[in-house]
């Protein structure tokens, strides 16, 4: 397992990925340096600064660049017949998806890293005084990062179906836009997969649990979606014909 | 020979779900409102006495979003017919110039959305007067909301449709467009000068029409870059 693995990082390794993953850090910065709200008050600076660079972030970016993710990790297999020349070795179909899903969930990790280290970065350049938040923040990079499974899983599956990359963009976005209507929506938000991971960085929400949204929520909506599309993803490449 | 080029592409892009997506786009904004109205009709009519205005209000938050997801997509996919293939050789290898087949490429793209552009204005009309918004239908508004975005929008075609072509790896423009829409999205905190701020049509002078004439004018400029920077590079 972990030689496919390391396979995989290889193939990636010089496919421009770290232009990716530091898209992310930079509009968090941008973002963060832009936006300008001062609220008087008891408010932790530091909380302000998040959530409003959350709304960006989480809502939108962090959906749309997973999905580019899954696209280039399965570049390398559309160019010229490179799913036969890997599925003609000794490797199990089942082990080659798992590898994919894994790199891809590490590398999204990296990706929630880097905008922790430029949430800290936009305080540090505005100079707050307030005590930083780590155990809070902590909890929406994680949440944020665990909001990401199933959009990912889908993703995955969407871009070995799809030999473009727009194709599987074009599903993402159908699906990432109706998210902004749906966090305003306080029946259909907590139900709508795709607007977790704004509610799972949301560091005003529910601090009892040990995430931002409730237990029942986290394991219904976003374990039962991500069951959904893995499984589905897990099985289509199992009969795919190359 | 631009008019058989044009032609050609037309028949490259059959099947492709291209009109589909051509379609996609206006119904979607138009639809994310139908959620909206239909969700909280009531409450939505009660902000504002001008209720056609405030429905235009409303659908044009959308439109800069997926105009700009609508540049992405579509180019991607224009260039994606020759980058899967490696058909660019054979293409530029006919007796064609390059400069009319990215010519080509960037009217029949123009074309798609200026149809986008046109079924929004449709949908717009349609779907207020479902909602029974009132007689006295702003026509010229609705025109103003849905061509001025795609006229602000053009720099941003031009800048996509470079990137896409040059690139061989498609996760360049695609990324590159991600942060596009990002910053589309994020139009209220953009200073004046950022291509992507122009198609919200907000400025500091609140004059629409200055984004308009910037985005052709800008539009035209980064075309041509792209062209010849496109004629230049060798084809691999």
């Amino acid at each position: 397992m972990l030689s496919v693995l390391q396979s995989e990082w290889y193939k990636l390794r010089k496919s421009k990925i770290t232009f990716i993953l530091f898209v992310g850090p930079f509009v968090g910065l941008l973002i963060g340096l832009l936006f300008n709200l001062t609220i008087e008050g008891e408010i932790n600076q530091w909380y302000i600064l998040v959530l409003s660079m959350n709304l960006t972030y989480a809502l939108l970016f962090l959906p749309l660049i997973t999905g580019v993710l899954a696209s280039t990790i399965c570049r390398y297999e559309h160019q010229a017949g490179g799913w036969k020349q890997l599925l003609a070795m000794p490797v199990a179909r089942g082990k080659i998806f798992l590898a994919k899903y894994v790199l891809l969930m590490l590398l999204v990790f990296v990706i929630q890293l880097l905008y922790l280290v430029s949430i800290y970065g936009v305080g540090m350049i505005k100079g707050y005084t307030d005590p930083f938040p780590i155990e809070i923040i902590w909890r929406g990079i994680i949440g944020g990062w665990v909001a990401t499974f199933p959009l990912v899983a889908l993703q995955l599956w969407m871009s070995i179906l799809f030999k473009s990359f727009a194709a599987p963009l074009t599903v993402n976005v159908i699906f990432t836009l109706p998210a902004i209507l749906a966090i305003n929506s306080e029946r259909f938000g907590p139900f709508y997969p795709w607007a977790q991971p704004f509610s799972m960085m949301y560091v005003g929400g529910n601090t009892d649990d040990l995430f931002f949204i409730p237990w029942e929520q986290l394991i219904t909506v976003v374990g039962g979606s991500f069951v959904l599309f893995f499984l589905g993803g897990y099985f289509y490449f199992q009969r795919k014909a190359v | 020979m631009i008019g058989k080029l044009v032609e050609a592409e037309f028949l490259k892009i059959k099947r492709k779900g291209f009109w589909f997506l051509t379609f996609l786009g206006p119904f979607g904004v138009i639809a994310l409102q139908m959620v909206n109205y239909g969700v909280r009709k009531e409450y939505l009519l009660r902000q504002s006495d001008d209720d056609w205005g405030y429905f235009l209000l409303n659908v044009s938050s959308f439109t800069p979003l997926a105009l700009v997801l609508g540049i992405v997509i579509l180019t991607s996919f224009m260039t994606s017919i020759e980058n899967e293939t490696n058909a660019w050789k054979q293409l530029v290898a006919l007796p064609v110039s390059k400069w009319s087949v990215y010519l080509s490429k960037f009217t029949v793209l123009a074309g798609l959305l200026l149809l986008s552009t046109v079924l929004l204005t449709i949908f717009t009309i349609l779907y207020g007067t479902v909602l029974n918004l009132g007689h006295d239908i702003p026509y010229l508004e609705i025109i103003k909301y849905s061509f001025y975005p795609y006229l602000a929008a053009l720099p941003v075609l031009a800048l996509q449709l470079w990137i896409a072509t040059v690139s061989h790896n498609q996760s360049i423009p695609i990324t590159a467009g991600v942060l596009g829409v990002i910053f589309t999205y994020s139009a209220h905190i953009l200073p004046d000068w950022m291509i992507w701020k122009w198609p919200s049509l907000m400025n500091d002078w609140n004059e629409p029409v200055i984004n308009v004439f910037l985005g052709i004018g800008v539009g035209c400029l980064l075309y041509i870059i792209g062209m010849f920077d496109f004629i230049r590079r060798d084809v691999k």
